[in-house]
């Protein structure tokens, strides 16, 4: 592992204590945003006011667990990465029908059912990716950054809710304009912390509109100090909730997955892709943490996508600092006022922290869908998939007109959503070709052709676009290298093969086989003639590729096979 | 390939576009040559519009930066795509070159 340059402290490296606590106190300030999803739930199961503020305080024990199982390495969990642990989106949908279903017994027991499967599937992340593509994968998360949304609307504006106040608009509105404010136009700290920043902002026009004036009691009757223990536990299970946790538990294990390669890719100048092995380990942290949140009286964790941006924007990755902001959360738990002071949050402040987090989850649902080529195919199930999710929440009577054994599925946004994108996914591989062929008879075109053809079929495999770049590029600079200096009459022929995993070109010719050097020419003797040029165009095939080989293949002909891991 | 040159006096700057590949290296190769032999001493090579560059491609780089170097002339890249960039990454020039990110830096590198 390479420290890269960007990396000031490095994960093995022991900052100085200033440097540790500081950066722990900006993570635990980025993350207290999420708290909210925690309070939505705990309000939804009718929760009072006390309890949730013991459960918010039980609740920091968890992130603090979270944290320091994602950095430790306990046995076979936790990936030994600086990878803070928040509150997630996406476990809220889920978590509130089953708050409103079967009160917190329900969310409690179908979070510990979430974490325990998520820990199950870690070791099977890559099969996972064959049947959660990143067109799927990021729907999920687009419908998951919806829900959000629409949770906060809801209340506002749902037919049963109370409805907003002036001065409750204008407390929402103040809100909302300085987390949005400060995100376009702030800076530095300023910037980083416009969720908190907005929150408190929130707090204090609540506090000169009157809107605290039932509420503030709870923290005036709060301790200053307490212990956090879990209280009021107890589990329940309810086999309709299955799906929408499942989903939920799926999207967390692939979004571990990826913070977990962010951070690698962080530590490691040389990363190229992901190191399975400290990817399942982080994952199984990840299930582990949600499950402990679910036994101690919490709702699901996942990884902190932002704060691991937040550690490489910094340039401190270290792993004391991890342990800096398990620490804080301890802390902070033992401060019952605070915990109540979150807990009578006004429905106005939480309107605006809904969407403003909304949107950014939105746009990450967007980019990995776009992460992947798009077809015709890929189009059909992402289009019908969103129309069907979103159907949900705006035709509420879609649930109750299904047979009661499709209600669990047509009665979530984000479980018809999926479902519908399997579905038309397993149908559309029908007629997808594993293998295409292309014979280029003549070199005038062929790079054209080449071009076309992977592009095209790039699209209708769903390959990653700079996988198909890398293949592009290699067929070319062999046909270039090939006719000028090794190729007898008669066509090449280019067949490739892609699974989610691999993609395999080969070609074949009639000619001489060509030399892949594992070390460059010499400037002089490239420039010296064309053996010079020909051996470089051999090198940098070798390098483009992360597999090559060749081979004569009889009656004069030549096979090159590269390989390239997707 | 296209070849676009434009004068910011004593600077040339040269704009390929397309392939640079076996066919186009040749004559993109001797106009660099042209221009230096011609008196050039302050040259800058957009690539930004170049989406392919081969073996052949830079094999007339190298010549024409050898040549730059002899006769003391300032020979600056820059625009490099991320795909270009990718292949001079591979190909291990990214030190044999002197290469900016943007025409700005370029132009002020090559005076």
């Amino acid at each position: 592992m390479k420290k890269p340059a960007t990396l000031i402290y490095g994960l093995d490296e022991i900052p100085p204590p200033f440097i540790t606590i500081s950066n722990g106190i900006q993570h635990v300030g980025l993350i207290a945003i999420n708290l909210v999803f925690p309070l939505l739930v705990f309000r939804a199961a009718g929760t009072p006011l006390d309890l949730i503020a013991g459960l918010l305080s039980t609740g920091l024990v968890v992130l603090a667990i979270a944290t320091f199982l994602q950095a430790y390495r306990l046995g076979p969990i936790g990936s030994g990465y600086m990878c803070p642990s928040t509150f997630t989106a996406t476990y809220l949908a889920p978590s509130l029908v089953a708050a409103k279903l079967g009160g917190l017994p329900l969310v409690f027991g179908m979070t510990l059912f979430s974490g325990v499967l998520e820990g199950a599937i870690a070791p099977l992340l890559n099969r996972l990716r064959a049947i959660f593509p990143p067109e799927i994968s990021g729907l999920v998360i687009l419908l998951i950054g919806l829900s959000i949304g629409t949770s906060g609307l809801r209340l506002a504006l749902a037919p049963g809710a109370a409805p907003f106040s002036a001065a409750e608009w204008q407390v929402a509105a103040a809100t909302l304009v300085t987390m949005v404010g400060l995100n376009v136009w702030g800076v530095g700290t300023l910037r980083m912390l416009c969720a908190l920043i907005g929150l408190v902002v929130g707090y204090i026009a609540a506090g000169f509109a009157g809107l605290f004036a039932t509420t503030f009691v709870a923290v005036h009757d709060a301790a200053w100090l307490g212990i956090p223990l879990p209280h009021h536990l107890s589990w329940a299970f309810d086999a309709t909730m299955i799906a929408p946790f499942a989903i939920a538990s799926v999207a967390a294990a692939l979004k571990a997955a990826g913070t977990i390669a962010l951070c690698q890719r962080m530590n490691d100048a040389d990363w190229v892709r992901p190191e399975m092995a400290s990817t399942t380990r982080g994952v199984l942290a990840d299930g582990a943490a949600t499950a402990v949140a679910g036994l101690m009286g919490a709702v699901g964790t996942n990884t902190s996508t932002p704060g691991v941006g937040l550690a490489a924007a910094i340039g401190v990755g270290s792993r004391p600092v991890a342990y800096a902001v398990a620490v804080l959360f301890v802390l902070l738990a033992f401060f019952p006022k605070l915990t109540a002071l979150l807990a009578i949050m006004p429905r106005a402040v939480m309107v605006s922290a809904l969407l403003f987090t909304a949107t950014f989850i939105i746009i990450n649902g967007i980019q990995v869908i776009s992460s992947r080529l798009l077809d015709a195919r890929r189009s059909l199930i992402i289009g019908f998939s969103l129309v069907a999710g979103v159907a949900v929440d705006i035709f509420p009577n879609l649930s109750a007109a299904a047979p009661k054994v499709l209600v669990p599925v047509v009665g979530s946004p984000l479980v018809f959503g999926t479902v519908i994108a399997l579905v038309l996914n397993l149908l559309f591989r029908l007629g997808v070709k594993r293998t295409v062929s292309l014979t280029l008879d003549r070199p005038e075109g062929a790079h054209q052709k080449v071009d076309d053809l992977f592009v095209r079929q790039g699209a209708v495999w769903g390959a990653r676009p700079d996988i198909v770049k890398r293949a592009v590029f290699g067929v070319s600079q062999l046909i270039d290298a090939v006719d000028e200096n090794c190729r007898k009459d008669g066509p090449m022929t280019v067949t490739a093969s892609f699974d989610e995993f691999n993609l395999d070109v080969r070609l074949a010719y009639q000619g001489d086989l060509l030399e892949f050097p594992e070390q460059r020419p010499s400037a002089d003797d490239i420039r010296a003639g064309v053996d010079g040029m020909r051996r470089l165009a051999g090198f940098m095939l070798r390098r483009n590729a992360d597999k090559i080989s060749s081979e004569a293949g009889g009656g004069g002909r030549a096979l090159v096979h590269f390989h390239f891991d997707h | 390939m296209e070849l676009v040159e434009i004068r910011r006096d004593p600077l040339v700057i040269v704009e390929p576009r397309g392939r640079i590949d076996t066919m186009a290296a040749e004559p993109f190769g001797e106009r660099l040559t042209e221009l230096i032999h011609g008196g050039s001493r302050h040259m800058l090579i957009d690539l930004q519009h170049v989406i392919y560059i081969s073996s052949a491609g830079f094999r007339a780089l190298l010549i024409v930066g050898k040549l730059a170097e002899e006769v003391k002339a300032k020979l600056v890249l820059c625009g490099l795509s991320a795909e270009i960039k990718r292949l001079f990454e591979i190909g291990t020039f990214m030190d044999l070159f002197t290469i900016c990110a943007s025409r700005e830096d370029g132009m002020a590198k090559a005076q």
